[in-house]
């Protein structure tokens, strides 16, 4: 075995919120290593679609983006949600359109225009928390390796390995989905290829979405773990095909994975402990209509500055970043919270002001859809802890800390 | 795939659609950090020379961050200035090398501006020696890195002033002279740039030289307001003036429009030698007046104080207990204000600094209590500097913006007068184009105490702002750094091509305060 690397902070993950991350202990001098399981560029399932608020992030932090990094079409101008009751309503993005990423370039690109040094092709196996260090336990290529550091930060998605390392029995505690997403090539295709679309239909699944990208189109669906990608899938080509007048070729490739969704909802993340640190999906960050890299950006930026705060302050790094993250929490479960969505502008893009340009028989219509596809969330009972959250943010400044893990 | 190396003072394209991001500059704002290629043999090369260079992680750490708080960067190599020869023999090698050098004076940046994203952080603090003082033609030579409560202690010893500089204790003379200053009385003397009659500049290639209005007047256009880009100031001979302490006078008022026109009036007709703004939130709007002289004041007494729409403290406290009472659900904020009082008011009359109502060291009393009362771990303090016209729209629309943001703010605004023959100092600087004779300037500063609050959310809080200058046609303090984006916003990509072009010539490794403006 190779001797120990000493080194001030492991990140485990290449992902947006690793590099964020990643981008902050550098800035700072800190020698901060980032392991990778795959061999980068790695393909990562991803509708790519980043929100506005992520694209500034990209561009304040690591430069203009690249051509490479995007797909075709480069951009996308808004959401389109559709109704069983064949009412669609258009939503264009604040502030014009989005980047359409190219998750494997894309996160290439910011992992190494954030400076940290990259051990791809490693995978992270364990760790042990001695107080003032950290002993990470890894493996490439089958030889063991290890690293003492004195922070390790977990940014290495929903189902994370570090998560499950500081918590086994956190992924028995959650609800688990899966999502996939199958590429066709078009005949014909009337949706609207500048936007992203999605379904609030109950038949269809938890989760139902289409896009253009790279002159296919994307057919997607999430759904309750346990159930058939296939026939999920083949239910939904054909709803398209009978009520929009969608008609695909058979699909060329398909990929999937599985999401944590649902710690955002219910205020319930998981930030770690000790001297390790969980951020972005792995911490359960994730935006209405699935969009989880802007937070994962901001949050993995956030774990990278309370780094460096407890080390100028000399204070416990677990609790500053609890501190330090209280904004972002605020920020994306207030997406969730329907009293700012009925009340304020907590989105990118401005559902009340769409709903309200859709004549009165259309919104009563949308409205009762809404309900039935809500329903449909009924038995994993969030509906109590998301009226708490709410209440409770209009008592205080935030949501409770705690209730995090 | 080929990540492409980005040379400073370059934009690439974004690729995403042209409408993508409205209104904001794709271009990167927090910098990536210099890898540091060729350090160890740069080190050797300046030892050799015999400049010493500071390198332990703790020393390099003491200069982490800036009066900000938010911008973390951490120095390859920390040098000390001693001399304009040494900093000259640096900056020559750092071109050879190009690595990157940042100065600081007293780190009161709050965008990270004087924060060092790997290379060298030049700390101008050790050149801090006042050389001449000359009491008949009323200037003084002194080196740049002192403070200028130094160079006021050094002055008063002979019964003379600085005219105006920053109410901080620890804003030095070099760094401030690249930015602008403001004081409470530069409504009538103008910004502390503008008290610079002759600099000692070492270029980024090395060179010493003079300049002022008459020797390398381009030089000194350049260096004056210029955010550190075309030189390090090493020395500077300023005017001074007979030394006085202030007769001081506050006003209340409870709308900020009256108060900023109360205050307009004043600097308009030269009624007042000190005036300011000084707020909490909008509810209690403080007017600073004060004198030279008790002449002055009796003058201000009889023409002027008639006319001021503010009252007494007594009658403000009155108002707002009547409005309290018709709100009380905004008892937290009454309750807020009531501590505020009964704390900061004693600290601008203790008994150190004031006798028989005469104050004796303004930035002593004022420092103090900006640190104690505003300072905080975290500070962004984002800023609209608009003609006389502009003002009170710009200073409204930005309080709207605070309210939205933050619970407890306050609001600083002054005056500045102008330099006609200074017009081409001005280009790319706080000073609006449009403004004449006087530009106005207010401070947002919201108070966020032991508070942490994400870079993110303190980031849309100063675009917000900086928004309704780009909207206005206003100009900003702070624009350098992470709020750079904004550079070409609002000065156009014409005028700051022109500056980058001055650069390149006068920087061609673009090694001096790299990633500041451009």
């Amino acid at each position: 075995m190779r001797p120990m690397r000493k080194v001030d902070v492991v990140i485990v993950g290449a992902s947006l919120s690793a590099a964020a991350a990643a981008k902050r202990l550098v800035d700072a001098g800190l020698e901060t290593v980032v392991l990778e399981r795959k061999a980068l560029p790695r393909h990562k399932i991803c509708s790519g679609i980043l929100s506005p608020r992520g694209h500034r992030f990209l561009i304040e932090n690591f430069g203009p983006l690249p051509r490479e990094v995007l797909h075709e079409p480069t951009w996308c101008r808004g959401v389109t949600f559709h109704f069983p009751s064949m009412v669609s309503m258009k939503m264009d993005f604040f502030g014009g359109t989005t980047p359409h990423l190219h998750r494997k370039f894309s996160d290439y690109w910011a992992i190494q225009r954030s400076g940290a040094e990259v051990h791809d092709q490693t995978s992270f196996t364990g760790l042990e928390d001695n107080g003032d260090h950290v002993v990470v336990s890894a493996r490439r290529d089958g030889e063991e390796l290890k690293y003492r550091a004195r922070q390790v930060i977990g940014a290495d998605g929903p189902s994370s390995p570090v998560i499950r390392a500081l918590y086994p029995d956190y992924p028995k505690q959650i609800p688990w989905f899966f999502v996939g997403q199958k590429f066709h090539n078009i005949i014909e295709c009337p949706l609207d290829h500048e936007y992203f679309h999605f379904w609030f239909h109950p038949d269809l699944g938890h989760y139902t979405w289409s896009h253009a990208r790279d002159g296919q189109q994307i057919v997607g669906v999430g759904f309750k773990r346990g159930d058939n990608f296939d026939a999920r899938h083949g239910n939904v080509v054909r709803y398209f095909e009978d009520k929009h007048g969608v008609k695909l070729d058979p699909h060329t490739t398909h990929e999937g994975c599985a999401e944590n969704f649902g710690p955002s909802l219910v205020n319930r993340y998981v930030f770690g402990r000790g001297n390790v640190l969980v951020t972005g999906q792995a911490a359960g960050f994730l935006n209405m209509i699935g969009e989880g890299m802007s937070c994962a950006l901001h949050s993995g930026a956030i774990s990278g500055e309370a780094v460096v705060e407890a080390r100028l302050r000399n204070r416990p790094v677990q609790e500053t970043y609890r501190r330090m993250i209280a904004s972002e929490v605020r920020r994306t479960t207030d997406q969730w919270n329907p009293l700012k969505i009925a009340f304020e502008r907590p989105h990118e893009a401005d559902f009340p002001a769409a709903l309200m340009r859709l004549p009165w028989r259309e919104r009563r219509l949308v409205v009762r859809d809404l309900w039935r596809f809500m329903l449909l969330y009924k038995e994993f009972k969030w509906g109590r802890e998301i009226l708490r959250a709410a209440a409770s943010r209009l008592l205080g400044d935030g949501y409770p800390t705690t209730r995090w893990i | 795939m080929d990540i492409p190396v980005i040379e400073p003072g370059v934009i690439p394209p974004d690729h995403v659609a042209p409408d993508a991001l409205q209104g904001i500059r794709r271009q990167q704002t927090n910098p990536k950090r210099w890898d540091g290629a060729g350090w160890t043999e740069f080190a050797e090369v300046l030892r050799s020379a015999g400049i010493e260079v500071v390198e332990q992680p703790s020393l390099r750490g003491t200069f982490a961050t800036d009066a900000g708080g938010t911008a973390y960067g951490m120095p390859h190599g920390v040098v000390i200035a001693r001399s304009a020869v040494q900093v000259a023999d640096l900056l020559r090698a750092a071109q050879a090398h190009r690595v990157p050098v940042t100065a600081r004076g007293g780190g009161l940046t709050t965008e990270g501006e004087s924060v060092a994203f790997g290379g060298v952080l030049l700390d101008m603090t050790g050149m801090s020696r006042v050389l001449a003082i000359d009491r008949e033609g009323l200037t003084v030579r002194t080196e740049a890195g002192i403070f200028w409560h130094s160079l006021a202690e050094v002055l008063r010893r002979q019964n003379l002033d600085y005219l105006s500089a920053p109410l901080n204790l620890t804003s030095s003379v070099g760094g401030t002279l690249g930015v602008g200053g403001i004081d409470v009385n530069s409504a009538r003397l103008g910004c502390s740039a503008d008290q610079a009659i002759s600099l000692q500049v070492v270029t980024p290639t090395g060179e010493i030289v003079e300049c002022s209005d008459t020797q390398n007047p381009e030089l000194f256009q350049r260096v004056i307001l210029g955010y550190g880009q075309f030189g390090v100031i090493t020395e500077a001979t300023l005017k001074v003036r007979p030394y006085t302490p202030l007769r001081l006078h506050y006003f209340y008022y409870t709308s900020l429009r009256t108060a900023i026109e109360d205050l307009q009036l004043l600097d308009r007709n030269d009624a007042s030698d000190y005036s300011g703004i000084l707020t909490m939130m909008d509810k209690v709007v403080n007017l600073l007046v004060a004198f030279d002289s008790d002449a002055r004041e009796a003058a201000f007494m009889t023409a002027w104080r008639a006319r001021l729409r503010g009252h007494g403290e007594a009658a403000v406290a009155l108002r707002m207990a009547a409005y309290y009472a018709l709100h009380p659900w905004r008892l937290g904020e009454a309750l807020f204000l009531y501590e505020r009082r009964r704390k900061l008011f004693p600290e601008f009359r203790r008994a150190e600094y004031t006798r028989g109502g005469v104050m004796f060291d303004r930035t002593v009393v004022f420092s103090r209590a900006v640190w104690k009362f505003w300072g905080g771990r975290q500070m962004v303090i984002p800023d609209l500097a608009a003609s006389e016209e502009k003002f009170v729209e710009a200073v409204l629309r930005g309080n709207a913006v605070c309210r939205k943001y933050f619970r407890h703010y306050t609001l600083y605004c002054v005056g500045i007068k102008l330099r006609e023959d200074h017009r081409a100092h001005y280009e790319l600087s706080c000073v609006p184009p449009d403004a004449r004779e006087r530009a106005y300037g207010c401070e947002f500063e919201p108070m966020i105490g032991d508070q942490v609050i994400a870079r993110d959310r303190l980031q849309s809080f100063k675009n917000e702002i900086y928004d309704i200058g780009v909207e206005l046609g206003t100009s900003y303090y702070r624009f350098g750094g992470m709020m750079k984006g904004y550079v070409r916003r609002v000065f156009g990509d014409a005028l700051v091509d022109k500056h980058l072009a001055h650069k390149r010539r006068a920087d061609p490794a673009m090694i001096l305060n790299r990633d500041v403006i451009f």
